[in-house]
């Protein structure tokens, strides 16, 4: 049964959730419009993340996995378009592809094509889109020894055999390294299943949700590098020299965190409060009343 | 037959894989490889059963009036439009599929998600309260890293950064680790259980 509040306690326990609502929208909003250009100390595992792209000799063809849904497109399309950057300013050579059936290879499709033209790059010869295969724990093995194999085509529908990036392409050998971009458990299986067994080296970009998971396959050196989340995005954009949309979303991110914890300090006080009078009161009541 | 079958499939395809995962050998990766196309082959027609199963479902509401049939039509309408853009015009940039998906369906999902920044602030509010010691140590841990985590942190206080990134890489780590191996061990032996014919459940009872 649900009681008015009374006390200006219990109303600091019971603040209406569109007050809740309307503070949390005002602190996406004003960062949007106006940039609090906050900085950001680049964190070791996103270091290792630049250094590891940084590291791998200019024109080596590498695989950029789009393992990402659309409804995470906020906090994993930074990450993507800061890694592009990076590739394409190394003129690495992209195989892309996407183990999302729904969205990933047209994702996969738009960022290709716009960041790839940012920096004068040709489809087919500086980069090329898979697109998607059903059943990824059989993709991922199957890729192994024989990349064609798994995917006779390219998104359009082009026999892999005739796109100038897939030439003297076998598996996984071919391959310079595996850069991801993850927002589910497809991570779990790049690393169990091609990492541990083929010793691939990767590096991730994850949802912030993720990273606490993913910070163990970083530790146990299974991940070269880490981005974690719309923080790792906006210190990557930093080391890379291009500001975007992580930095910006990272301000909102920043007033949203100070919300929050102030929500949980104001929640907590009226609890606190609330609990001393309750003892007050009870303690001058004779002894065994309640 | 009719479970003795698909359990004796079950039996060698992953005897199979697993065979291919320990051993090495011509021929090993041959059948192996083999096997993988085929899965990849099975998995397509599977997303074909699901677009069948769907449809089957939705169908039935309609037919049965069922108080939620409405929403059932609008799927019904949704997934034809998709799946015909996709099968008829194709999948590629520029084409009726991308733009639906980039105008519509994208920013729909995002929108979904987006709302959890409130659900979770509202959640965060009501729930968080230390009324016990672990609760206590769990909203302290809470507030250090999302402070730690921004800007704002290491204005407060320089050394901010460091202890919340303390908690992310030593007990945070530590237990994940845990959850990871717990939760291997118990696929090992579901998979283990799967490729002797135990267990039986995937079959539909």
């Amino acid at each position: 049964m649900s009681t008015t509040p009374t006390s200006f306690w219990q109303r600091l326990q019971a603040v209406d959730r569109r007050i809740l609502y309307t503070i949390i929208f005002v602190s996406v909003i004003i960062p949007t419009l106006w940039p609090l250009h906050l900085p950001t100390r680049v964190t070791q595992e996103t270091q290792a993340f630049y250094d590891a792209v940084e590291n791998i000799p200019n024109g080596s063809r590498i695989m950029f996995a789009f393992d990402f849904w659309p409804s995470t497109l906020a906090e994993t399309e930074p990450l993507a378009v800061a890694a592009l950057r990076h590739c394409f300013e190394k003129d690495l050579r992209l195989v892309a592809l996407s183990n999302v059936g729904m969205g990933g290879p047209s994702i996969a499709d738009r960022l290709l094509r716009d960041i790839g033209a940012e920096y004068g790059k040709v489809y087919g010869e500086d980069y090329v889109n898979l697109g998607y295969k059903a059943n990824y724990q059989a993709v991922l093995l199957g890729m192994a020894t024989n990349i064609a194999e798994i995917f006779p085509t390219d998104h359009y529908g082009t026999r892999v055999g005739e796109i100038p990036v897939m030439q003297n392409v076998t598996g996984y050998d071919s391959l310079a390294f595996i850069l991801l971009i993850c927002d589910n458990a497809m991570m779990d299986y790049w690393v169990s299943l091609v990492n541990a067994r083929y010793g691939v080296p990767m590096v991730a970009g994850v949802t912030a949700v993720m990273a606490p998971k993913a910070l163990s396959f970083v530790q146990a050196g299974q991940l070269q590098g880490l981005l974690g989340g719309m923080k790792g995005g906006a210190e990557y954009e930093d080391l890379i020299g291009h500001p975007a949309k992580a930095s910006r979303g990272m301000d909102s991110q920043s007033l949203i965190h100070l919300a929050i914890i102030g929500f949980i300090i104001m929640g907590n006080v009226g609890h606190f409060a609330l609990r001393r009078q309750r003892q007050r009161r009870s303690g001058n009541l004779p002894a065994g009343g309640r | 037959m009719k479970t003795r079958l698909p359990v004796l499939i079950g039996t060698i395809s992953g005897g199979i894989m697993v065979v291919a995962f320990f051993g090495r050998g011509a021929m090993v990766d041959a059948v192996a490889d083999e096997a993988l196309v085929w899965q990849t082959i099975v998995g397509g027609f599977a997303l074909l059963l699901g677009v069948v199963s769907i449809t089957r479902v939705h169908l039935g509401k309609i037919r049965t009036r069922h108080p939620d049939r409405f929403y059932s039509i609008v799927l019904l309408i949704c997934l034809t439009i998709m799946s015909g853009a996709g099968v008829f015009f194709g999948t590629g940039g520029g084409g009726w599929f991308d733009w639906l998906f980039t105008n519509i369906q994208a920013p729909m999902m995002s929108t979904m998600f987006s709302m959890l920044a409130f659900f979770i602030a509202s959640a965060a509010y009501r729930a968080f309260r230390a009324r016990s010691l672990p609760s206590l140590i769990l909203l302290l841990a809470a507030v250090l890293v999302m402070l730690g985590r921004i800007p704002y942190g290491q204005m407060i206080y320089d050394n901010l950064p460091t202890w919340a990134n303390w908690i992310m890489m030593i007990p945070n780590v530590a237990v994940q680790r845990g959850i990871l191996i717990g939760a291997a061990l118990g696929a090992a032996s579901m998979a283990l259980r799967i490729l002797l014919g135990i267990e039986r459940t995937y079959l539909g009872g």
